[in-house]
């Protein structure tokens, strides 16, 4: 018997696992993947809070003060992150243009580029989805008023892969960099390159920008400043926030299923009562007071469409689901982004028809939400934290 | 101002029009091609792919049905890289009709198509999605066939033999000079330069545009717009091409091509060439057809929907047969006869040199071409016979070449690479022997190499991103571009002068995908769809309009 059963592995998640296991409750997080952060290149956009929060519907609007309180939290519990409170950052995408956003590792601000006259691009050789050419234009169009130039790395450790015609994922180099051997060299091509009379400020992609204090060790002892990159997917940084993230739930005593999902939940008269989970070809019940539903939306398979229907995957949930098949611009307004649950104030599921709660003890969190859209609003990261922190003082 | 002169000039890059540029050529008229797209981007390639053994219609339109079976086996001798022998069955179902069976097999037996059945456990043991209720299942020779490819061989062999081929051309008016015609006039969509073609001899292969342009030097022709929806499927979900045994109907056709499956397709009269935009309810539609052959249908992944135009030619006497007080309806199309026509505008309208050739299918291209081209040579009295039925359209592959792909490549990736590029795989792989980082594949889902993808965009005809879509099919597997447009990004940004600004045509391209996978937004695909949004709208920060950050 657990205090809460959090049902769902991703930012959301574990944030609302995390929080409650800092206020004293067993916590059990049942999850079947492992959540999109590996998509996500690592930073946390919260987008024009104030401005979303006045739609209506909106996650923002539910959550209230909660998303100033969410960014704090974060940057408490990630000591490697930074960010001011209703102030943008900014990062390197992986084309090397400058992308805004809220809470970013420190590792990744791309201020001091701002300042510099040379800039000098590190290229590790043969890091996969990484174009120099590309980024050393774009930096160049951004910052006009400095001098860009490419720096090859030859790193020995890969030489084989090289020569079967392989190029080396950021994930792999990111681990090399935290390796003796590999920050041997880190620090060997650094030191050459801050060296060199024309640099000023030095472009690293792939470095892991958190959680690994050996590489911290070497940057903190060069006197240029290091700016890192996003990453195209999957991302060494999203990763190893996840993996800190899980290490934290562990740390704090919480508990983690991951690859098991939920086929189902009893409930008896507008409360959920038992999970049951299906492992290893076996049917198990989980029994808990309260529950957090941070299944995700489409890509998480919180949500499943199919060519007549869009169905929530573990109650069944009626849901918010204007018509899909909308939007003509790709990147532009897309309808099924904004599909999911409706909630109260308490992230309690209501029936989208009549406003009524569904479910008592159950707090959507997360991408299910309905009513917002991550990639036009820029706020996925502010939605999960804000509303994962919230559900997480609630179980 | 640019002026090329010939002794042809075609219009129309699709297949009957680069058929008819290398029949010409290797008869050794002059001939330039002029089309106002890149080759094949029209109906060409807007089909099911299917290369029909004629069985479809061995009842109604016998003569259609000859001209198939010999063209199969003709394609399948002169493009053998172009097609994929899989054969096709016949399927008759509960409540379909016995007596068309009859007919059907005796409507073969006329056309000379070879038939057998298979015995029924045989067949669902060989195919298992197919539906269990089967009556009874025949066997022919039909098979599938890559519409890019077959139009891109016949430009390149043309142009082994002098022919030439402008495209992103836009033809304006044909150009008059006493009672004959003297050429045609139009611009360049890429420089917005105006040209001119002097020939004495005009070939209107434009398809669903045949009419408009006939018009537009004075003359008339009736073409039927006759739109057909398909659906693509993540797939491979059948072995070999598997039809209905009834009439001819909509979304009783899956064609397998590679590692996808094509569900064809409807029959509704449009009025614009342009009009290839699948909707909802036509996608709805195929899903319940095409469930009576593929009862697990909703469960398969739909990667994108589009549409063709078929250009259908209309005589009078079918006109009279055929009109309902000029009231269209939905199928119509197939009581149109699918052979062709030529339409000699000297003998109807007395314009002379001017032809145009239209109705016809994919399958039957080079008989189209051969009849064209037969009309044009007796013209300008050349009397070299037509050699295009028996000459191979790509030079055989030397064994070295192919030893040569398989020590510097993995064997799927190897065989597609010498498909697509047959001799032209050559320099590709000796770029791959020098830099080994070349051989990656940049396209994961199609396996097509760095390597290849360059030397596609160096390629002088390749303008836009789409255009090396068509001839490597990057973008045209599952992930339907969502990683691969990415990649193909630092390739593209050597060639930078000849493209728009990058994120530019990186948006023009997602939303080219973006228009096959909004008709059918659900399971996977939709997932996919948030991924490619989470990409490239969040991690890039790319935002419509073509400014990024």
């Amino acid at each position: 018997m657990w205090d809460g059963l959090v049902i769902g592995g991703g930012l959301a998640g574990l944030i609302a696992g995390i929080r409650a296991l800092e206020r004293g409750k067993k916590i059990l997080i049942v999850s079947e993947g492992v959540g999109s952060l590996a998509f996500a290149g690592g930073v946390l956009d919260f987008g024009r809070v104030r401005e979303l929060r006045r739609l209506e519907k909106h996650p923002y609007a539910y959550v209230g003060e909660m998303a100033e309180r969410a960014f704090s939290y974060f940057l408490q519990l990630n000591p490697a992150y930074t960010g001011t409170w209703g102030r943008r950052g900014s990062v390197l995408t992986p084309l090397g243009t400058l992308r805004e956003t809220e809470l970013l590792p420190r590792r990744l601000d791309a201020s001091p580029l701002f300042k510099a006259n040379k800039i000098v691009v590190a290229v590790p050789g043969g890091l996969k989805d990484f174009f120099p050419e590309i980024v050393k234009a774009n930096l160049q169009k951004e910052f006009p008023s400095g001098n860009v130039r490419l720096k090859k790395l030859s790193v020995e450790e890969f030489a084989d892969w090289r020569a079967a015609g392989k190029s080396i994922p950021g994930t792999v180099y990111a681990e090399f960099w935290g390796t003796e051997r590999g920050n041997t060299a880190l620090k060997r091509h650094i030191c050459e390159i801050a060296g060199e009379a024309d640099s000023e400020a030095i472009v690293f992609p792939g470095l892991p920008a958190i959680g690994c204090p050996e590489v911290d060790e070497v940057l903190a002892g060069i006197s240029l400043p290091v700016v890192g990159m996003t990453s195209f997917p999957p991302s060494a940084i999203g990763l190893a926030l996840y993996e800190s993230l899980t290490r934290r739930v562990k740390a704090l005593g919480g508990e983690l299923l991951i690859g098991v999902g939920v086929e189902r939940v009893e409930v008896e008269s507008a409360r959920a009562r038992r999970a049951i989970v299906r492992s290893k070809g076996k049917e198990t019940a989980l029994t808990a007071e309260t529950f957090v539903l941070a299944t995700g939306g489409f890509l998480g398979r919180g949500l499943v469409a199919t060519p007549d229907d869009v169905r929530e995957t573990v109650f069944g949930l009626p849901l918010h689901v204007p018509p899909l098949r909308g939007g003509k611009d790709f990147l532009g307004e897309q309808p099924y982004a904004r599909a999911g649950i409706e909630v109260d104030r308490h992230l309690r599921p209501c029936d989208p028809a009549t406003g009524e709660v569904l479910l008592e003890n159950v707090f959507a969190a997360g991408r299910i939400l309905a009513h917002w859209d991550p990639w036009l609003e820029h706020c996925g990261g502010g939605v999960s934290l804000s509303s994962g922190l919230l559900a997480g003082e609630l179980l | 101002m640019v002026r090329y002169s010939a002794q042809v000039v075609i219009i129309g890059g699709g297949a009957t029009g680069v058929g008819i540029l290398r029949d010409l050529s290797l008869r050794g008229i002059s001939s330039i091609l002029v089309e106002q797209g890149d080759l094949a981007h029209g109906t060409s390639s807007r089909f099911h792919g299917l290369l029909h053994s004629g069985a479809r219609y061995a009842v109604k339109d016998p003569v259609s049905a000859a001209e198939c079976i010999r063209e199969n086996n003709i394609l399948k001798q002169i493009a053998p890289e172009c097609v994929a022998a899989t054969g096709g069955w016949f399927v008759q179902l509960p409540g379909d009709e016995v007596d068309y069976a009859q007919a059907w097999l005796k409507g073969c037996e006329r056309t000379g198509i070879p038939v057998h059945e298979v015995p029924l456990e045989e067949a669902l043991k060989r195919e298992p999605l197919l539906a269990k209720e089967a009556l009874r299942v025949f066997e022919v020779p039909d098979a599938a066939v890559d519409g890019f490819k077959l139009v891109w061989e016949n430009a390149k062999s043309a142009r082994r033999c002098g022919g030439r081929y402008l495209t992103y051309h836009r033809v304006e008016a044909i150009l008059r000079e006493g009672e004959g015609v003297a050429g045609v006039r139009g611009e360049n969509l890429l420089t917005g330069e105006s040209f001119t073609v002097e020939a004495g001899m005009v070939v209107n292969a434009t398809g669903a545009w045949a009419d408009r342009l006939a018009a537009s030097a004075g003359a008339s022709l009736e073409v039927v717009r006759d739109k057909g929806i398909l659906l693509a499927f993540n797939h491979r979900l059948f072995q070999r091409v598997i039809n209905r045994l009834r009439p001819p109907g909509d979304g009783d056709i899956f064609v397998p091509h590679e590692t996808i499956t094509i569900l064809g397709t409807t029959s509704e009269w449009v009025d614009t060439p342009s009009d290839n935009q699948p909707s909802d309810r036509e996608v709805e539609r195929m899903m319940t057809l095409g469930k009576a052959l593929l009862p697990g249908i909703a469960e398969k992944r739909v990667i994108r929907a589009f549409a063709g135009v078929r250009p259908l030619h209309r005589s009078d006497s079918e006109w009279a047969e055929g009109s309902e007080g000029g009231r269209v309806e939905e199928g119509r199309g197939r009581a149109v006869s699918r052979t062709f026509a030529l339409i000699d505008h000297e003998a109807e309208e007395g314009i002379k040199g001017f032809l145009s050739i239209v109705g016809g299918k994919f399958t039957t291209y080079r008989l189209m071409a051969e009849k064209a081209s037969d009309w044009v040579a007796a013209k300008l009295a050349n009397d070299v016979p037509c050699r295009t039925a028996a000459e191979p359209l790509q030079p055989e592959l030397p064994a070295h070449l192919r030893r040569r792909a398989r020590a510097l490549l993995p064997c799927a990736a190897a065989e597609k690479t010498l498909q697509r590029l047959g001799r032209d795989a050559a320099a590709v792989l000796e770029t791959i022997a020098r830099d080994p980082d070349k051989g990656q594949l940049l396209c994961e889902c199609e396996m097509v190499t760095v390597a290849e993808v360059e030397k596609t965009v160096a390629d002088e005809d390749a303008h836009h991103l789409a255009d090396v879509r068509r001839k490597t099919r990057l973008g045209m597997g599952t992930c339907q571009g969502a990683f691969c447009t990415y990649r193909a990004l630092p390739l593209m940004w050597r060639e930078g002068e000849k493209y728009d600004p990058l994120s530019g045509e990186l948006i023009r391209f997602l939303n080219q995908r973006w228009k096959g996978i909004r008709p059918v937004l659900w399971g996977d695909q939709l997932r996919e769809t948030e991924l490619t949004r989470a990409i490239y709208a969040g991690l890039l920060d790319l935002r419509e309009g073509g400014a990024a950050g």
